[in-house]
């Protein structure tokens, strides 16, 4: 099982460092083939462990192993240590099994760029870097994995470096991390200070009331800036700028999601502050909300998905702040499915397309890639939660775990059932937009379709793999009659809410009913186009403009600090240590100058200045007598 | 060992100026004499017996018997490692100094060599008058490098650079004369611990002048600009962490009183440093001037985990001085590299050079995100241990220093994407090649370097001073 672990995190690692080394030596197929075979590799790895975990019992399924201390000061340890067990177990067979198709995918994708070695070394970089987040066996190894997927993010957003915005976007999300990671950072020291450990066995510790929030509160910067939460989501859609293929496996399947993964992994510390995880369920429905109004307005395929994307992660904070975890790692599975179908779907189009995202200029794509089509549908279908998709199993028992947690509570509830609402409604209006009414002017000129070797073959049984999952992945768990998945994450995080059978079907009953009348809508607007979409110019701007969150930080952030760099060099640096280092040097020749005048080689004159010397000194001398 | 170290350089500088060699074998026999001086070292790291700690491969020698003089050498655990930054980033600067050519070959190399037993020198010094002998003898060959094979503005540069170090020095020299009489011996293990605050003072300043701490920098921009890039990439990777070492080595283990009673204001002009070097280093608008600046950051935060004076500060800051070392003359020397293909380290008239030169972008990336302290590198694990020592000295400390972690992501990315990125900067001609197999063969022992530490930062961690408790009782490890 160990063994097993050990492969699945460092086949990947394995495939970026012989690609890069290998440069031009190999063929750009061989690279990508490659790192396709490792993350497959990964997959067998994470499902070996899997088998062999299911055949320990319930209490015994954790095991850690040590290759060596990796970190030290003094008495405090950090070893280089993976942990399997149930929820890093999951998370294994997710990542590396998502991960796989994708990058399989992208053979197909990327064929043609000149830099696909790059590409697919960055991949295989990415998908290490996710491996080490959710095996890593310390709080240590795991912001170590935090930092690396925000590298190879950081590398595979600004993968097409000449375009300038594909930069700035790559370094805003660097950055936006940078602060999550400081803040957990800063939640490390406070433990080492406490418990002079990083293992995840001291987070159950007993902790007075502060320092259990502040633990907590660092870790929820981490998990609200990986995550894209309100209030550092700024930087996912601008993300878009990366490959699709990119898109679907960091900003929608995997790295996303890792601020859920966080929360569940150190419940204990939320459950000492329960203020803390009351708020991060707050920035969730908060986050589902404000998502779900932008995405009614952008006009960008990708940046729709991605807002939908923030959006769904607002469910799954929503419910492990509420203490469900089991059903937020449940979404995360299926979100995981549907999200890289709705991106790998959404890459044909723009594969077809000549690489247009603008949805203006789309549509009528039902009658020229009919498989395409369904293929969308279904993920549109799960990803709004209709019966029997695999959304539709997840996200309603978040709810319900909602009910379950008294007035707070249903504030939450109400706001995830108008999410439901806005899900159906913009999801619908991309679909109908892209897909139904005549070919456009645009796609009767550019389109082209999909060519039937690799490339092809290699993009469309990914969306075919992708697309079973979606309808049939969520049937492993329907809450109120059978959850293995609750079940499976028992021993590492027990729930702390259980809502009754009634909450449940009427959870059901009302976000199935919500989420079919934002399908109405849609349909009527973009449809059938019954009525006039109706516009509030006000609204429309303030959404257009992401509710100014970009503005707002620059002014508050940005602005100040290249303020404070220029203050400082021009008032500090230039004038007071640069200056003040020539004028000494300037002062010192002067004052030898001056010294050197002294010498004039008069003999009279240094006659005169001993003599004068000599009656001071005797002056002085009887005066201090 | 220890000896030999110091005087194998000495000897071949002495050899290269006397002999009439010409220019290549001039090189050849300093690049040899380096190499030979890393096996020597490697040689020392085998032997040293960690578990035992303490100092090893010592060497006394009387020289003025009635003042307690003596030619006293040895190492201690994390001297070795500091002896082991010193010898590689020599060599790998040699090798470069010979492979660009440099006019006058044979006084440059005896130079550079002279300098790399001083600095040995330095790190193993037991004896508090040769400690300062050796302290003085780096600086002559760097005042020669930097005023004669220097830039445009190199006499400017090289006269702030002489006025600020020989104020530390006076001032150092005051105080090892005063401290050494008052004790009755200037042996620096025997030496007794003291509380006199002026004492400290006067090593503290020399040493703030050398790192350089704020706002005691003035000649840094100036120095690191204007040198040729081996030689800022000596100055700012191996001659800062001297200073760094003086701080551990002398200030924080002899003074412990005065240690703590300066503590806060030694560590808030540390924190200034840090935040005003990496908002200097965002705006700085070259190359050079980047890494300048974020090396004065970098030796504010070494500084704050040595007067930390806790196990995790001080494990800390020696993992921290030798992947500064590596990263910054790493950096600086392919700042030199990109200088010699676009003849500017302007960032506004640099970009796109990544297309077509994958080893360049490789090597400057990979670099670059160890720079920034990426979780997982080697650079990560000395600012995490340094901040988390801190912390414990009031968390105030540590804030500061998780807001330069995010400036210092800002400032590398602007490098990266100034140099590497964007569109095809005017100084940068398509003829401009990719790197070398001679530039790849000095840099990427660097890079490997830094790799091999980000798998086992514990190698420095776990091998620098005695024992599990020994760090914080600083003065105990050096009886």
């Amino acid at each position: 099982m160990i063994y097993g672990a050990w492969i699945c995190l460092l086949s990947p690692l394995a495939a970026a460092v012989l690609i890069t080394l290998a440069g031009e030596r190999i063929s750009r197929r061989t690279a990508g083939y490659a790192a396709t075979l490792s993350c497959f590799v990964a997959f067998a790895g994470a499902l070996a462990s899997f088998i062999s975990l299911l055949g320990r019992d319930g209490g015994d399924r954790s095991v850690v192993s040590t290759a060596w201390t990796w970190i030290s000061g003094g008495s405090y340890r950090s070893g280089l240590e993976l942990i399997v067990d149930p929820l890093s177990v999951f998370m294994m067979l997710v990542v590396a099994g998502v991960g796989a198709l994708i990058v399989g995918y992208s053979i197909g994708y990327m064929d043609g760029d000149a830099e696909e070695r790059r590409y697919f070394a960055y991949m295989a970089l990415f998908v290490f870097s996710m491996l080490l987040l959710v095996q890593g066996g310390n709080l240590l190894l795991l912001l170590a994995g935090w930092g690396m997927v925000g590298l190879s993010s950081y590398l595979l957003i600004g993968f097409w470096h000449e375009r300038p915005s594909a930069i700035a976007a790559a370094k805003k999300a660097f950055v936006m991390n940078a602060i999550g990671d400081a803040t957990m950072a800063l939640a490390f020291f406070l433990l080492i200070q406490k418990a002079n450990s990083l293992e995840f066995g001291i987070l159950g510790g007993e902790y007075s009331s502060t320092v259990a929030n502040l633990v907590a509160l660092g870790l929820l910067g981490g998990a609200v800036a990986k995550s894209a939460q309100i209030p550092l989501h700024t930087w996912l859609p601008d993300a878009m700028e990366g490959p699709t293929p990119v898109s679907a496996l960091i900003h929608a399947a995997t790295m996303v999601t890792a601020g859920v993964y966080l929360i569940v992994r150190t419940h204990p510390i939320f459950e000492q502050a329960p203020h803390v995880a009351d708020l991060a369920a707050g920035l969730g429905a908060a986050t589902l909300l404000v998502a779900g109004v932008i995405a009614l307005v952008q006009v960008d395929i990708k940046r729709v998905i991605a807002y939908s994307t923030m959006s769904q992660i607002g469910y799954m904070f929503l419910g492990v702040g509420l203490g469900s975890y089991a059903n937020g790692m449940f979404h995360l599975m299926t979100h995981a499915f549907f999200k890289a179908l709705l991106f790998m779907a959404a890459g044909i189009v723009i594969h077809a397309l000549a690489a247009e995202q603008d949805i203006r200029k789309m549509g009528g794509l039902r009658t020229v890639m009919p498989r395409t089509y369904w293929a969308f549908l279904i993920g549109s279908l799960a990803l709004v939660g209709i019966f029997p998709f695999a959304g539709f199993f997840s996200k309603d028992s978040i709810l319900a775990a909602a009910m379950d947690h008294g007035t707070y509570g249903y504030i939450l509830w109400v706001a995830g059932l108008a999410g439901t609402f806005l899900t159906g409604l913009y999801t619908f209006r991309l679909f109908f937009v892209v897909f139904w009414g005549e070919p456009s002017a645009y796609v009767r000129e550019h389109f082209h379709a999909l060519r039937r070797d690799v490339v092809g073959v290699s993009m469309a049984s990914t969306v075919g793999v992708l697309a079973v999952l979606s309808v049939i992945g969520g049937w492993i768990q329907f809450a109120p009659w059978w959850h293995p998945v609750e079940t499976w994450l028992q021993t590492v995080a027990e729930p702390v809410v259980s809502p009754e059978s009634w909450q449940e079907w009427v959870s059901i009953a009302l976000s199935l009913l919500l989420g079919l009348s934002g399908i109405a809508v849609a349909w009527l607007l973009y449809g059938a186009r019954r009525f006039e979409v109706p516009r509030w110019a006000f609204a429309q701007r303030t959404f257009e403009r992401k509710f100014y969150f970009d503005e707002l930080y620059d002014a508050l952030f940005y602005a100040p600090s290249v303020f404070a760099a220029a203050l400082l060099r021009r008032g500090v640096e230039e004038p007071l240590i640069a200056e003040s280092a020539s004028d000494l040097g300037s002062d010192t020749r002067d004052l030898g100058g001056l010294v050197a005048r002294a010498q004039t080689g008069l003999l009279r004159t240094y006659a005169l200045a001993i003599a004068s010397s000599v009656a001071v000194l005797a002056i002085v001398f009887v005066a201090v007598k | 060992v220890t000896t030999l170290l110091i005087l194998l350089p000495l000897g071949a500088a002495l050899v290269v100026w006397l002999l009439p060699l010409n220019r290549v074998s001039a090189g050849s026999l300093a690049l040899l004499a380096a190499l030979a001086e890393v096996g020597a070292w490697i040689q020392m790291l085998v032997r040293y017996d960690f578990a035992r700690g303490g100092l090893q491969f010592s060497d006394r020698r009387s020289w003025f018997s009635d003042l307690d003089v003596s030619y006293h050498v040895g190492v201690y655990g994390f001297s070795v490692w500091l002896v082991g930054l010193t010898v590689i980033v020599m060599a790998a600067t040699i090798a470069y100094a010979f492979w660009a050519g440099r006019e006058r070959t044979r006084a440059y190399m005896g130079l550079m060599l002279f300098l790399t037993g001083s600095i040995v020198g330095v790190f193993a010094a037991q004896d508090l008058l040769l400690f300062y002998a050796f302290f003085e003898a780096m600086l002559i060959p760097l005042y020669v490098l930097v005023g004669v094979w220097g830039g445009p503005g190199r006499m400017g540069a090289t006269l702030k650079f002489v006025l600020y170090t020989m104020a530390g020095s006076l001032l150092m020299l005051a105080a090892v004369v005063v401290y050494g009489l008052s004790e009755n011996t200037f042996d620096l293990v025997k030496i007794g611990e003291s509380s006199s605050q002026w004492i400290f003072l006067g090593f503290v300043a020399a040493f703030a002048i050398k790192a350089p701490l704020f706002p005691l920098h003035g000649w840094l921009p100036d120095a690191y600009r204007e040198s040729s890039p081996e030689v800022a990439a000596v100055l700012s990777g191996v001659v800062s962490k001297a200073a760094a070492y003086g701080f551990l080595r002398i200030a924080v283990a002899k003074f412990p009183e005065p240690a703590h009673d300066f503590r806060a204001p030694i560590l808030a002009l540390a924190a200034v440093g840090l935040i005003y070097g990496s908002l200097l280093a965002f705006r700085a608008p070259d190359l050079r001037g980047v890494i300048a600046y974020s090396s004065l950051a970098q030796m504010g935060l070494i500084t704050m985990g040595v007067f930390a004076v806790n196990d995790l500060g001080l494990d800390g800051s020696v993992l921290q001085m030798v992947n500064h070392g590596l990263i910054s003359a790493t950096l600086f020397l392919l700042a030199g590299m990109v200088e010699r293909r676009a003849l500017t380290g302007e960032l506004g008239r640099l970009g796109g050079m990544a297309r077509g030169r994958p080893a360049l972008a490789t090597v400057l990336m990979t670099t670059g995100v160890i720079a920034l302290a990426v979780p997982l590198s080697s650079a990560f694990a000395g600012e995490f241990l340094i901040l988390a020592g801190v912390f414990q000295r009031g968390w105030g400390w540590a804030v500061v220093g998780a807001v330069a972690i995010v400036l210092a992501a800002m400032y590398v990315l602007r490098l990266i994407s100034a140099v590497l990125h964007r569109e095809i900067g005017p100084a940068v001609s398509d003829a401009a090649l990719d790197l070398r197999p001679a530039e790849l063969g000095v840099t990427v022992p660097l890079v490997a370097c830094l790799l091999a530490l980000s798998v086992w930062p514990a190698a420095i961690t776990q091998h620098a001073f005695r024992g599990d408790h020994g760090a914080a009782d600083v003065a105990a490890q050096f009886k």
